[in-house]
């Protein structure tokens, strides 16, 4: 049997028009434009204008909970809309150190990546196989998965404690993890994109004699790369940030993850009176790995933002 | 299902073992793939089948029951009381009806504020952002997107700081002279506020004509109060998180505006927001349709920054059906209430959408053929004019 | 083609895993019917589940189950909750609850009620020791369930340098309503409250009872807001909310009377004795001194707040954990969290040591003997929410309408 490398299947062509569906928009030609001299110097300045005042609100919140969080409380307190922490202390750090953020930082660590990977895994399993396996009962599944997208998140919380419950992992790394693995959109979503990739591609494959997991796992899956980028972006998200399923599946402080645990700092886990210097450096923390994946994949975010768009 | 599985595999081991037979391979084909098909979707249906179809089922059951937490919810001891839960919130007068009717109106009215706002920011910044002359447009487009990336907890952290009673929001109105109001503590509403404010009526003294009609156990005053101070700036800040996902969404419609169509319309001699209005907004109604479709989806369900930032207060104004039926459920013990309240609002969305989606399909149509129109025609000045 | 058996094996494993942590089901266990303590066999893993007021708490109770745990040879781990409520309902539904926890006494006679405790308080030799009223507040429908753990009362602080400012001496403290009034009204200034009030039924209610009413009838059967008693003792204070002698915590941007005393912006507030603690960590240059509260046209009166030991009924080891309990409450123990946090022994028997080691507390402890307990019948959590978001524009709630609906509230609580 011949070794079959994703390189030697995927030509070029079969990637742009992949990148196609996946809504992948080129920048508009640069240049060029005959308009660009008529817009008067009072356009440019008036959206010039409007972009920084937007920007100064977009940007600024973000301004603020770093300095915050290098601030003592009185300073905070006294100066909120001060940039200059005064005096500079890391003091709300040191402090967060010695409450259970650490552990609640891993934990969240542990089930993003346990959720990424196996919603990714998933995902374009169930999603391969609408797409291109052909069996009795296809159409009632995807059917069934459309349905379940219908149903909003939020009015399962009560039903899902009761089955965790009920299975006997309430409090336990599944009960976060397991419930989360499997996304109606995403399916949807590498549905949509294995449609797209054409049959003579897995053919070849197939009269060589590969299985269909080697043919999905070596020659499909690996054409489906900025789909799993795009889905791999959208788990990470959707786990590292989710704070509703977290709140139902445990009342164990070690099984706290960032959202939930962060969230109580407010409502009195710090003792009397407010701390804004340590909740602003918790939601500084909180944040720093959500902009480090937005910085690397910042192209995909677009595409995801859409992706997301299409499954409505 | 083992037995087609040998079968397969038989087929497959066969068929390589002596030079292909074109037949049974493709019979083994068909047969693997059926047994492939659905091992793979196996994984995602037992997922789905037990976090979301018996979730919903167990839900069901205990919506009609008096189940307080102790106990499988199955047991002898849990008494079935029909639809006692359901008429205690939709019928009878008293406090859980009385709640879950202020739920309802809070966000009503965050659903009407949020939505449009959200909307037309989006629809704002897209614009500008799209703007071909502009220089450092990545960068801007980052800007507004980047709070949707970021966890809505880590958000009301911030914004609880920013809108503190002497915080940094205060502290700049106060630069122009406006005293800010304690936000996440003022209970007050909008209408009320505004009401005030003309001179209809004074919020001490509520017009009795309002105060003394009461409507599902909540006087006509109440129903009308609009979003408290406190709810509004949550609202500001959820449209602030959301606008620039639904930027994006808007920026890759107008990227695939035809070009002709706008360049023809330049020939027309439109003006900037004539061509806005009849060549830009028509090609982007599926798309604002389809924000405001997820728009009210999503606002329907807030609940991370009510179980964050107010847990419901000041005075209830921001209390929403999804914390509510929360609180019911795990605070309260009532856990047949919380399942019902749950259920009605799933019943909610899903009419709204359903009705959206209705409303949604006849306009696409009617947008798309209008495009096609517009362009036809632009198509045909072009020609004249060359 | 081994892959096509692997792929299989694989995917196999994933759904049989995914199936058996399904079937493994069964964590709603039904509740023995024997009344017998649960005893576990050989050394017990007990769990304890505290809201803590700070580290100074959590060390000193985590010190305490460590030093019974040594003794016994058993295992304790202590749990601070950071939403008490939330984590002792979610312990209750899922049938693994907690084996010791702090159940507070607002919340008590649910969980009395439907079967959540196990009542252990006939096991304790000395229980009549405990303070009659604190016992009483834990005794649902006759059965006393649990040993009181402590138990505090409200009093007023009073900012020392504001009082001087104002030309105020120790002749002036306020012992009636008028002289309350006068002094609050001295000392307002521009950027100072005479006295800042927590919002809420928990502080309101202290004028109440000064009043000689209360929100519920004596034997708690039937709701009684809507009389004078209580609606003067309210119009009291909204006189002086409007007047801008007093002023609700929420309207000094402050989360309890406590915050708004120690950023200076109420010269007064009425807290009780956390308020110690607090002021220490963050707030440690405020000078106050701490008096009774006025006495109202009825006399003295004050609030009282306790907590107990709760055990779980769903407790695999009930023996061991009332065990612990006993070990928890003994009158050195009681005495020993005191000096760590400042809470009050809820034994007779430590009240002199707790007076002579503690003078200054002795306002609170004065507290002891006229307080009133909180609301503790069952179904009342909905309702005096419902209150508390009502009057949290105090200023300006319309109170008879407030009371009336209360009445009514409680009425349909209170008759099921």
């Amino acid at each position: 049997m011949s070794d079959l490398g994703p390189a030697d299947v995927v030509t070029p062509q079969v990637r742009a028009e992949a990148t196609a569906t996946m809504g992948t928009r080129l920048p508009p030609a640069a240049g060029g434009s005959s308009r660009v001299h008529r817009s008067g110097r009072g356009k440019k300045l008036a959206v010039y204008l409007a972009l920084v005042a937007f920007s100064v609100v977009y940007i600024y919140p973000f301004v603020v909970q770093v300095s915050t969080s290098l601030k003592t409380n009185g300073d905070a307190v006294a100066n909120p809309l001060g940039i200059v922490p005064d005096p500079l202390t890391t003091a709300a750090f040191q402090r967060l150190a010695e409450t259970d953020f650490p552990l609640w930082f891993t934990n969240s660590v542990i089930v993003t990546v346990c959720v990424t990977i196996g919603r990714v895994f998933f995902n374009s399993l169930a999603g391969y196989a609408l797409a291109r396996l052909k069996f009795r009962g296809r159409d009632a599944v995807f059917t069934a998965i459309l349905a379940v997208l219908a149903v909003p998140g939020i009015v399962l919380l009560i039903p899902k404690f009761l089955v965790l419950n009920y299975l006997g992992i309430y409090n336990t790394y599944p009960a976060l993890i397991v419930p989360l693995l499997v996304d109606a959109a995403g399916v949807f979503i590498m549905k949509q994109f294995f449609e797209s990739i054409p049959p003579s591609v897995e053919e070849a494959a197939r009269i060589d004699g590969a299985s269909t997991f080697r043919i999905f796992w070596s020659v499909v899956l690996p054409m489906a790369r900025p789909a799993v980028i795009t889905l791999t972006i959208l788990s990470f998200q959707g786990s590292w940030n989710e704070l509703a399923h977290f709140i139902i599946a445990t009342n164990d402080p070690n099984l706290f993850t960032l959202t939930r645990g962060v969230g109580q700092l407010t409502s009195g886990g710090l003792g009397s009176g407010n701390q804004y210097p340590i909740s602003m450096a918790a939601a500084l923390l909180m944040t720093i790995p959500s902009a480090i994946i937005f910085a690397v994949f910042q192209r995909y975010f677009t595409q995801g933002a859409n992706a997301g768009a299409e499954k409505g | 299902m083992s037995t087609a599985d040998t079968v397969a595999e038989r087929g497959t081991t066969a068929g390589t073992g002596s030079g292909r037979a074109p037949r049974r391979r493709r019979r083994g084909d068909g047969q693997r793939q059926s047994t492939a098909g659905w091992l793979f979707v196996t994984p995602t249906l037992v997922v789905l089948g037990l976090f979301l179809v018996i979730p919903i089922l167990m839900a069901i059951w205990v919506s009609f029951t008096d189940w307080t937490g102790r106990g499988s919810p199955f047991s002898s001891r849990v008494g079935f009381v029909g639809t006692e839960n359901y008429q205690a919130l939709l019928t009878e007068q008293g406090l859980s009806r009385q709640d879950f009717m202020i739920s309802l109106r809070n966000t009503f009215y965050y659903v009407v504020g949020v939505v449009p706002l959200q909307t037309v920011l989006a629809l704002g910044l897209a614009v500008i952002v799209n703007q071909r002359f502009l220089k450092g447009r990545t960068f801007f487009r980052t800007a507004f997107y980047f709070p949707s990336v970021v966890s809505s907890v880590a958000i009301s952290l911030v914004f609880l700081f920013l809108f503190t009673g002497t915080g940094a929001v205060n502290q700049f109105l106060g630069i122009f002279g406006i005293d800010g109001p304690t936000w996440f503590s003022d209970p007050r509403g909008l209408i009320h506020l505004a009401g005030q404010g003309l001179g209809l009526w004074s919020i001490d003294a509520p017009p009795g004509a309002l105060a003394d009609h009461q409507v599902m156990s909540l006087s006509l005053w109440d129903w009308f109060s609009g979003p408290s101070v406190a709810l509004s700036a949550i609202m500001l800040q959820v449209v602030w998180t959301t606008a620039g996902t639904f930027m994006l969404m808007f920026l890759a419609a107008l990227q695939d505006l035809p070009t002709e169509v706008e360049e023809a319309a330049l020939v027309d001699g439109a003006n900037r927001w004539q061509r806005f209005r009849a060549v830009t907004v028509p090609h982007l109604r599926p798309t604002i349709l389809l924000v405001v479709t997820l728009g009210v989806i999503g606002t329907w369900q807030v609940f991370d920054q009510m179980y964050v930032m107010t847990q419901g207060g000041p005075a209830k104004t921001t209390l929403t059906p999804a914390y509510l039926s929360y609180t019911a459920a795990f605070g309260q013990q009532q856990w047949g209430q919380g399942a019902a309240m749950a259920f009605l609002l799933f019943v909610l969305i899903f009419v709204l959408t359903t009705f959206q989606r209705f409303v949604l399909r006849d306009k696409d149509e009617a947008a798309a053929k209008k495009a096609r129109r517009a362009q036809q025609r632009a198509a045909k000045k072009k020609e004249a004019t060359a | 083609m081994t892959r096509t058996t692997r792929t299989t094996a694989l995917v196999l494993a994933l759904t049989g895993a995914l199936a058996l942590s399904a079937c493994g089901g069964g964590g709603f266990e039904e509740e023995g019917a024997s009344s017998a303590p649960a005893s576990a066999s050989g050394p017990a893993n007990l769990t304890m589940l505290i809201a803590s007021s700070g580290d100074a708490e959590t060390n000193a109770v985590k010190a305490a189950a460590d030093a019974w745990a040594q003794k016994s040879g058993n295992k304790v781990t202590v749990t601070v909750a950071s939403d008490m409520n939330q984590q002792l309902a979610q312990g209750f539904a899922s049938g693994k609850p907690a084996d010791v926890f702090y159940m507070d006494a607002s919340r008590f006679a649910d969980y009395a009620k439907n079967g959540s405790l196990y009542p252990y308080a006939d096991q304790l030799s000395d229980n009549s020791d405990f303070y009659e009223p604190l016992r009483q507040t834990f005794t649902y429908e006759g059965k006393q369930y649990c040993a009181p753990k402590d138990f505090s009362t409200l009093a007023l602080e009073i900012n020392t340098d504001s009082w001087e400012k104002a030309g105020l001496t120790d002749a002036d403290v306020p012992t009636t309503w008028d002289q309350l009034e006068a002094v609050s009204k001295k000392l307002t200034t521009k950027d100072q409250v005479g006295l800042g009030i927590g919002v809420g039924i928990d502080r309101l209610g202290a004028f109440v009872v000064q009043n000689g009413g209360w929100w519920l009838s004596d034997d708690g059967k039937s709701a009684s807001a809507d009389t004078p008693a209580v609606t003067d003792a309210l119009e009291y204070v909204q006189r002086n909310v409007k007047a801008g002698n007093f002023k609700m915590s929420n309207q000094l941007d402050s989360g309890w009377g406590g915050e708004a005393f120690g950023t200076g912006k109420a010269a007064m507030t009425i807290e009780g004795n956390w308020i110690k603690g607090a002021v220490k960590n963050d707030y440690p240059d405020l000078k106050y001194k701490t008096v009774e509260l006025p006495a109202g046209p009825a006399g003295k009166g004050t609030l009282q707040f306790t907590q107990c030991w709760g055990v779980a009924s769903d407790s695999k080891a009930q023996a061991q954990a009332v065990d612990l309990v006993k070990s928890l409450t003994t009158v050195d123990q009681q005495m020993a969290f005191a000096d760590a946090f400042g809470v009050m022994p809820s034994r007779q028997s430590a009240a002199d040591q707790y007076k002579s080691k503690f003078p200054e507390d002795a306002p609170f402890i004065a507290g002891g003997e006229y307080g009133h307990g909180p609301i503790n019948a069952p179904g009342m959590e909905q309702v005096v929410a419902d209150l508390n978001s009502k009057l949290e524009s105090f200023g300006n709630a319309n109170l008879p309408q407030v009371l009336e609906g209360f009445d009514t509230n409680a009425g349909s609580a209170l008759g099921q």
